[in-house]
């Protein structure tokens, strides 16, 4: 058993605002392993993007509170470190893609000071020029992969600065590498684009910006947050096909939080399931997909529109998604679920484990009856 | 240029109000509702609105007590414990419980010359922002809405945009003092000197305004809907108007009243011997060391008011957020730039 | 879609054109406004005990039997040759006055600016940061005490009680006269000029508590202008993209989320030229402050015509170039600006 590079245990977030608590995230748990990608897909509304913000404590708090649990991050509890050493732990540890490009990049400065940036942060962290005891999240090491179809940067370990010579060096030392990231997310024309504005460039070319500049920083888990949601159905097949080809070549791990149950079969090993804040199913891609083991996940992939099916309305969700101040008690799926007995209703509802009649040992499900599922229509 | 215009200059919150105006009743409940929230949840807008209605009920009181009395009980009753104007021989006296800020240095009462002070200030406070508002808004509204080029209503508008320029270059302390000393000493004088120079801010906010409601997509709508420009212009125009106007309007209270209390202080603001606290400060200000409380109750007095009228506007300011915020920096800018990215945003 | 600089200078070239129709307008407002409303100034110029015929000579001597628009050209072209008139009872021309009273008010303005950007852009940011919290409600306390003591006052208090208190000079700009020559007429840039290191410290402390009335009292402009707009940017993309790099806490907001904050801010500075130059002509009369508001101020209540004029035309050219300073500002700090 390879050791985590995350693991989430019992996660619990609530928003207070002036109206009510809102219970983002209930006892979430979940574990990502060096070099894979793991998806989480849900609903508007079911928190997944929670999730995807409170891994590198990016959540405003308050509104946000954590009300329990650990993310360890290799070896680290997260949720036990002070404030200011968090950006330590940004960058090169963990990055993030967000889901507006129009938004993610500082209108202010041209691309090529923003990806320096990243890269000048990372440089530091590698040459170890910060003072200690801070210690920074060291660099992730791509060189374990395969090898990388463009771009030198990835292969050759940075050059400490302190040994870079003059600034002219060190400057066009670092102009290189930023071009070979933007090389490296298949952007033609690099030179150009450097020296544009973020609102000179198009939605799709922003988003590959901001992957470059995640990757530049060589961060060991990067979380992308619907990255592609924004954008134009066309661009979205680009920017798709960009990041699964990147994934091969610097083999960092993914947690890849989307809406669309199409993306994340495309993009993902495993896949988490949201409904209301809580995980109710987990487990390899495939077998999900092929053999869900939460009714919830069944309705969803059912109403998932099919090009080849032509008879009939497509079958819809009845109900809604609970507000999230008034989750039902029990399961939350409960007063939708075609499954329901009086035992859902029963709090604490059932907790995410070994799915009975599923395949793979990795598979679980947060039903009392989830050998039943096959059964749902 | 445009989506990225768009990204910063817009929330979420924006995006919504553009499908559709809300409608006219639902209006006052929900400002009634986000005023009564604002109130509950920021205690300085609380503390700021309180005293804008003691301020102003004490104003009234002492200009109506004195009249309703001398109808009815044939006397005049003050509502001040003394006679502001009556000189004593208990001269520089502390404050006590029979002289709660102390005597000034001719015997008169302090705390009842504030409050007799208190309604000429804030008449002139209310009544020049309130001309202003209605001047400079209306002008704002002709100059933003008719403002097509090569029409009759775009030349009046560029006509009404070149005055209010000249207007705003001039400092306006500077040309109201010009213009209240050539005129003479007295309210009169001073009040039309704060007036002239007030007006133009009006015409920018209120523009600003028109110009980006005119094109919000719920307008072309109506538009479209075969809605005559008459209804339009008060449907949806105005009443979007009303809102960062209310805000300005609130905030520009206080400051009138300290550039009115700026001209007396100057010495040509009212006329020797009324009580008002520019003038209160200005002939006790070498007492500062000596009776301190003269010149800083009066001081205070002022200072209470502006914040009152401060703190509250801030408040609506929150209610109304963030339309009337983006609206007064883009009034408030003299040239076309920050419209221009405003205007990108909404095309 | 990239900018030219050819650009920024048309689009500067145009606005200083829009400045001579202002000035012409501000002209013939305080021309008119002064000449109708005053009705024999002669009165006064020539002196309390003045009799008929010296009222007479001195009626003569500044034309006021002509009609009022043969003055108004008269004034004008001489204007426009540079010949700005003089003082009438003290004959100095009003030129002469200005070029060293403009100086001095600009060394107080900008000081107070200065003071204004370090001390109120933090204090916003740090309001911001914090929004809801103690520091912000601390903070908006803070400005708005300075937003409602009106000017007089503070710097009354400025002045009689904190400066003694201190020991901060409060009236002048030297304690001695300087007898060094002055080709700036600004304080503390003239004391350095001759290398006068003792008077340059002279200087810089009469400077203190002038320039920290008209600073505090318009402290609220800048503080809650950059409070409101690192408001609306905080909550934007980008700031978490570069927390998301690793950043300091302190350059994600000085350095990412203040850079677009300060674009809003930078406009209602420049703005606020207006208002400081209001300012200052009650605080350089309560310090004594030889500049343009001291001048304007004896002009003023002095009738003297031309010498207001010439202020107010002084004032409004200032109040046109900052507006047009932060527009350009404008333009350089946000890069989706066009120059047109």
């Amino acid at each position: 058993m390879v050791e985590p590079l995350l693991a989430i245990e019992g996660l619990s977030i609530d928003y207070e605002v002036g109206s009510g608590t809102f219970h983002a995230l209930t006892d979430v748990s979940l574990t990502l392993v060096p070099g894979r990608v793991v998806g989480i897909v849900g609903e508007t509304g079911s928190g997944k993007s929670t999730l995807g913000h409170a891994i590198p404590r990016l959540l405003r708090e308050p509104p946000a509170r954590i009300r329990s649990g650990r993310i360890v991050f290799r070896g680290t509890d997260i949720l036990q470190l002070p404030r200011w050493k968090l950006p330590l732990l940004r960058g090169t540890g963990i990055g993030m893609i967000f889901q507006e490009p129009i938004n993610s990049l500082n209108p202010a400065y041209r691309i090529f000071d923003q990806v320096a940036e990243a890269v000048i942060v990372r440089k530091a962290r590698e040459s170890r020029a910060l003072p200690n005891p801070i210690r920074a999240v060291e660099p992730h090491d791509y060189s374990q992969g395969k090898p990388v179809k463009t771009g030198s940067a990835l292969l050759h370990p940075a050059i400490p600065s302190f040994l870079g010579g003059g600034s002219r060096i060190r400057r066009e030392a670092l102009r290189s590498e930023v071009l070979d990231y933007l090389k490296l997310v298949r952007i033609n024309d690099p030179e150009t684009i450097l020296e544009l504005y973020p609102h000179e460039l198009s939605g799709g070319m922003r988003q590959r910006i901001m992957i470059a500049m995640a990757l530049s920083a060589k961060p060991s888990l990067l979380i992308a947050d619907e990255p592609t949601s924004a954008l134009d159905i066309t661009i979205q097949a680009q920017v798709l096909t960009l990041m699964k080809e990147l994934m091969d070549e610097v083999r960092t791990s993914i947690l890849f939080i989307s809406h669309d149950l199409g993306v994340i079969a495309e993009m993902a090993d495993e896949v988490g399931v949201l409904y209301a804040g809580h995980l109710v199913e987990f487990g390899p891609v495939e077998e999900v997909y092929a053999a869900p083991r939460h009714p919830y996940t069944k309705l969803l992939l059912r109403s998932v529109p099919n090009r080849y099916k032509t008879d009939g309305p497509l079958p819809a969700l009845s109900g809604s998604v609970p507000s999230l101040a008034q989750i039902p008690p029990g399961c939350p799926f409960h007063p939708r679920c075609p499954l329901v007995r009086d035992v859902c209703e029963k709090d604490p509802g059932p907790v995410l484990q070994r799915a009975q009649g599923a395949a793979s040992p990795t598979h679980h499900a947060a039903c009392y009856f989830s050998e039943e599922v096959d059964t749902i229509a | 240029m445009d989506e990225a215009a768009v990204g910063t200059r817009r929330t979420s919150g924006d995006e919504a109000r553009t499908i559709q105006s809300p409608s006219e009743p639902s209006l006052w409940r929900e400002f009634l509702r986000g005023f009564l929230r604002v109130l509950r949840a920021n205690p300085l807008t609380f503390i700021g609105f309180i005293l804008v209605l003691i301020i102003s009920v004490v104003a009234l009181l002492v200009v109506l007590v004195p009249l309703v009395s001398s109808v009815i009980l044939g006397h005049t009753v003050l509502v001040t414990p003394y006679d502001p104007n009556a000189l004593s021989t208990d001269y520089g006296q502390p404050p006590s419980a029979s002289h709660l800020l102390g005597t000034d240095n001719l015997g008169q009462d302090v705390f009842s010359r504030i409050v007799a002070a208190l309604p000429l200030d804030l008449a002139i406070g209310f009544g020049i922002t309130g001309f202003a508002l209605l001047v400079g808004g209306g002008l704002g509204l002709v100059a933003g809405y008719w403002d097509e080029p090569r029409t009759l209503g775009g030349a009046v508008s560029v006509i009404i945009l070149r005055i209010t320029d000249v207007f705003l270059a001039f400092p306006s302390l500077v040309l109201a003092l010009a213009i209240a000393a050539s005129l003479g000493r007295g309210t009169g004088p001073s009040m039309l000197a704060i007036l002239l120079t007030w007006w133009p801010y009006y015409v920018r906010l209120a523009r600003g305004e028109v110009l980006a409601v005119k094109h919000q997509p719920y307008v072309m709508a109506a538009r479209a809907g075969g809605v005559s420009e008459v209804r339009i212009l008060f449907r949806h125009v105005l009443r979007n108007l009303a809102e960062p106007l209310l805000v300005y309007y609130t905030l520009d209270v206080g400051t009138v009243i300290v550039t009115f209390s700026t001209i007396s202080f100057i010495g040509i603001g009212v006329p020797l011997g009324v009580p008002e606290w520019g003038s209160m400060v200005e002939s006790y200000e070498r007492f500062l060391l000596t009776l301190p409380w003269t010149v800083l109750s009066a001081g205070a007095a002022i200072f209470v008011t502006v914040l009152a009228f401060s703190l509250f506007g801030d408040g609506l300011r929150d209610i109304l957020d963030p339309r009337s915020r983006r609206a007064l920096v883009q009034a408030a800018v003299p040239s076309t730039l920050a419209a221009k990215v405003a205007a990108a945003a909404e095309a | 879609m990239t900018r030219n600089n050819s650009d920024l200078i048309i689009f500067i070239g145009k606005r200083l054109l829009q400045l001579v129709p202002v000035i012409l307008g501000v002209v013939v407002i305080t021309f008119f406004f002064t000449h109708v409303a005053v009705q024999n100034p002669c009165a006064i110029w020539a002196g309390p005990h003045a009799t008929q015929d010296q009222i007479a000579a001195c009626r003569l001597k500044f034309g006021l039997d002509s009609p009022l628009t043969d003055q108004f050209w008269a004034y004008l072209s001489s204007l426009v040759t540079g010949d700005w008139g003089t003082n009438p009872t003290t004959e100095i021309p009003v030129l002469s006055t200005i070029s060293t009273a403009f100086p001095a008010t600009l060394e107080l303005v900008l000081a107070s600016l200065a003071i204004m950007t370090v001390l109120g852009i933090p204090l916003g940011v740090i309001a911001a940061n914090g929004a809801g919290r103690w520091a912000d409600h601390f903070v908006r306390t803070f400005y708005l005490s300075g937003w409602a003591t009106p000017t007089y006052l503070g710097a009354v208090i400025l002045a009689i009680g904190v400066g003694p208190v201190l020991g901060l000079p409060t009236k002048g700009d030297f304690s001695s006269t300087p007898t060094f020559p002055r080709p700036t007429h600004m304080s503390v840039v003239d004391a350095l000029l001759n290398l006068n290191l003792p008077a340059a410290g002279d200087a810089v402390l009469h400077l203190i508590l002038p320039a920290s009335a008209l600073a505090f009292l318009n402290l609220g402009i800048a503080t809650r202008m950059t409070r409101t707009s690192m408001l609306e940017v905080l909550p934007l993309d980008f700031v978490k993209t570069a927390r998301m790099k690793g950043l300091s806490e302190f350059r994600v907001l000085y350095k990412h989320a203040l850079r677009n904050a300060l674009i809003t801010t930078i406009t209602i500075l420049g703005l606020t030229a207006g208002v400081l130059l209001s300012g200052t002509v009650v605080i350089e009369n309560i310090f004594q402050w030889p500049g343009m508001g001291e001048y304007a101020f004896g002009a003023i209540t002095g009738y003297n015509f031309k010498g207001t004029i010439g202020v107010v035309i002084i004032f409004a050219i200032v109040v046109v170039i900052s507006n047009l300073i932060a527009d350009v500002l404008y333009g350089l700090l946000d890069p989706r600006v066009e120059w047109r």
